[in-house]
C-alpha cells in the first residue's frame, strides 16, 4: 500500500522542484529577454512558488511515526511509543 | 659556510610534527597482519610490542583501554590481525602503530572467511559498484528509518533532524539490529520500505564497545538493502569498522548522527537561499515595472485606446504582484535606507538594552549583511 503524502494537493511539487523552478524563473526574468506578458506570468508563478517554499520551511515540527503492519499485511503509521 | 635560506629552517619538533600530521591525515585506520614479538605489558596497563613479517617490522603500542579488551598479552610468534592507526611518536622519532584491536588469526579464521565469501558474492553481482550509487535527494522530506526503537541510533537521528531539518517526517520501521533473528527482521523491514512513500532510507544502529556487526554483514540483508528503491544511507555507528551494508548503501555514514546530517539539508541554509531568490525576484520585477511605466507614459501618442487599456491592465497586474511580493519581503523597506540589526543567533535587536558593549551583531541592509560591533563608550 502506498501512503499518500500528508496534506496539500495530490500533485504538490517537492521542495526541490519548487526551488529549482524558482531559480529557473528568476534567471529567465533576469535575462530580460521575455515579452512583458510572459514575464508577468512567470513573475506571478515565482511569487506563488516563493510563498509555498516559505510556508513549507516555516511549518517546522518534526514528525516521527512508527510503521506498523496490520494482520492483512498492509502497512500504516502511528505515533511512536516512548 | 652559508645556509641556502630560501626556505624557513624548521626545528626538529616542527619537522616531526609535520610528518606526524602527514601520516595521520593520509593513512586512515586500518587492519594489519603479522606476527607479534616482544610484547611487554606495563604496570600502567599499556602494551608495547613489535609486529613483523619476513620483510619489515612495526613498533606497536596499545593503550590500556584497548589492551584490557584484548585479554592476555599475546605470546611471541602469535599471528594476529591488528587494527589501528599509524602515527609518529615524536619523542623518539619513531614510526608507530597505535593498536585498538588485536585478534589472533586462528580465532577469526572462520568468521573472516565467511565474510570474505559473502563479500566476493556481492561484489560479483556488482553490489559495490560505484556506478550504482545514487545521489541523495537534496531536500528529503520523508525518510524511512530502519533501526531498533530502543537504540541510541533512533534518538541521535531524531535529535539531529529536529535541529537541522524539522520539516521532515521520519517513518520508523522497527527491527532488531543484533542477536539471533536480527538479520531476518532487517530483511523484512527493508522490504517494507519499498511500500512506503519516502525519499530515502537510513539503516543503522548505535555504536558500542562490543560491536556485533554480524547482521549488517549478512548477505540477505545486503541484498535487501540493494533492492530498496530509494537512495540509502548505512550507519552502523562505528568510526572504524566497516560493515558490508556500508559498501552496498549509496552513502556510508560513520554514525547515525552523521547519517542525519548527510540525509537532510540544513533548513537555515535553505531559508537563506529562498530569501536570496526572493530578493532577486523582487529586483527582476523592479526593472519590468519601470519599463512598463515608461511605455504607458508614451502610449498616448502611439497606441490606440484598446492597446492603452490593455497596457494599463498589465501595469495594474504588475502593481498587484509587486504589492504581494512586498508583503512577503521586508526588502522594500530596506531599500528606503532602513536596516535590521540582529545578534549572532539571528534575534532582532530592538532596544538600546539589546546592544551589549563590545558585542558583535549583523546589520541587514538592502543588498546584504554588514558585520558590526557595539563600540565601547
Amino acid at each position: 500500500m502506498n501512503q499518500p503524502r500528508g496534506s496539500g494537493p495530490p500533485a504538490a511539487a517537492s521542495l526541490a522542484e519548487e526551488l529549482d523552478r524558482l531559480e529557473q524563473i528568476v534567471r529567465a526574468l533576469e535575462a530580460d529577454e521575455l515579452d512583458l506578458d510572459a514575464a508577468l506570468a512567470l513573475f506571478e508563478e515565482g511569487v506563488a512558488r516563493l510563498r509555498r517554499a516559505r510556508e513549507r520551511l516555516a511549518s517546522a515540527q518534526l514528525r516521527v511515526r512508527a510503521v506498523l503492519e496490520d494482520a492483512d499485511g498492509s502497512l500504516r503509521d502511528a505515533e511512536l511509543d516512548g | 659556510v652559508t645556509l641556502g635560506l630560501s626556505q624557513d629552517v624548521l626545528t626538529v619538533s616542527e619537522l616531526a610534527g609535520a610528518v606526524k600530521l602527514l601520516v595521520e591525515e593520509t593513512i586512515q585506520p586500518l587492519w594489519v597482519r603479522g606476527e607479534v614479538t616482544g610484547c611487554k605489558a606495563w604496570s600502567s596497563g599499556h602494551w608495547y610490542f613489535t609486529l613483523r613479517d619476513a620483510g619489515a617490522q612495526l613498533r606497536c603500542c596499545m593503550w590500556r583501554t584497548y589492551a584490557q579488551r584484548a585479554g592476555r598479552p599475546p605470546a611471541d610468534g602469535t599471528a594476529v590481525y591488528a587494527f589501528g592507526r599509524p602515527t609518529l611518536y615524536e619523542g623518539k622519532g619513531e614510526f608507530q602503530f597505535v593498536v585498538q584491536r588485536l585478534l589472533p588469526t586462528a580465532a577469526v579464521g572462520d568468521e573472516q572467511l565467511r565474510l570474505e565469501q559473502v563479500k566476493a558474492s556481492l561484489a560479483a553481482d556488482g553490489l559495490f559498484d560505484p556506478a550504482r550509487k545514487r545521489p541523495l535527494p537534496r531536500y528529503a522530506e520523508r525518510a524511512a528509518l530502519v533501526t531498533s526503537t530502543d537504540g541510541a541510533a533512533l534518538r541521535d537521528i531524531v535529535t539531529v533532524t529536529r535541529k537541522r531539518w524539522p520539516l521532515a517526517t521520519l517513518l520508523v520501521v522497527a527491527s532488531r539490529v543484533q542477536g539471533d533473528g536480527a538479520a531476518g527482521e532487517l530483511v523484512a523491514a527493508l522490504e517494507r520500505v519499498n511500500h512506503l512513500d519516502v525519499d530515502l532510507c537510513i539503516v543503522g544502529r548505535g555504536g558500542g564497545a562490543q560491536l556485533d556487526l554480524a547482521a549488517f554483514n549478512d548477505e540477505a540483508v545486503c541484498r535487501a538493502l540493494a533492492a530498496v528503491r530509494v537512495p540509502t544511507v548505512s550507519a552502523v555507528g562505528h568510526e572504524t569498522d566497516v560493515a558490508l551494508t556500508d559498501l552496498v548503501a549509496d552513502v556510508r555514514a560513520a554514525t547515525p548522527s552523521a547519517a542525519a546530517e548527510l540525509a537532510f539539508a540544513d533548513a537555515a541554509d535553505v531559508r537563506r537561499q529562498v530569501r536570496q531568490l526572493g530578493t532577486r525576484l523582487a529586483r527582476s520585477l523592479g526593472r519590468r515595472a519601470e519599463l512598463l511605466d515608461e511605455r504607458l507614459a508614451r502610449a498616448g501618442d502611439r497606441l490606440d485606446a484598446s492597446m492603452e487599456q490593455r497596457l494599463a491592465a498589465t501595469s495594474h497586474r504588475a502593481d498587484r504582484l509587486g504589492a504581494e511580493l512586498d508583503a512577503l519581503s521586508p526588502l522594500r523597506v530596506l531599500e528606503r535606507g532602513y536596516a535590521v540589526p540582529r545578534d549572532e543567533s539571528g534575534r532582532v535587536l530592538r532596544r538600546r538594552a539589546d546592544f551589549v558593549e563590545g558585542a558583535a551583531f549583523s546589520l541587514r541592509v538592502a543588498d546584504g549583511e554588514v558585520p558590526s560591533r557595539v563600540r565601547p563608550e
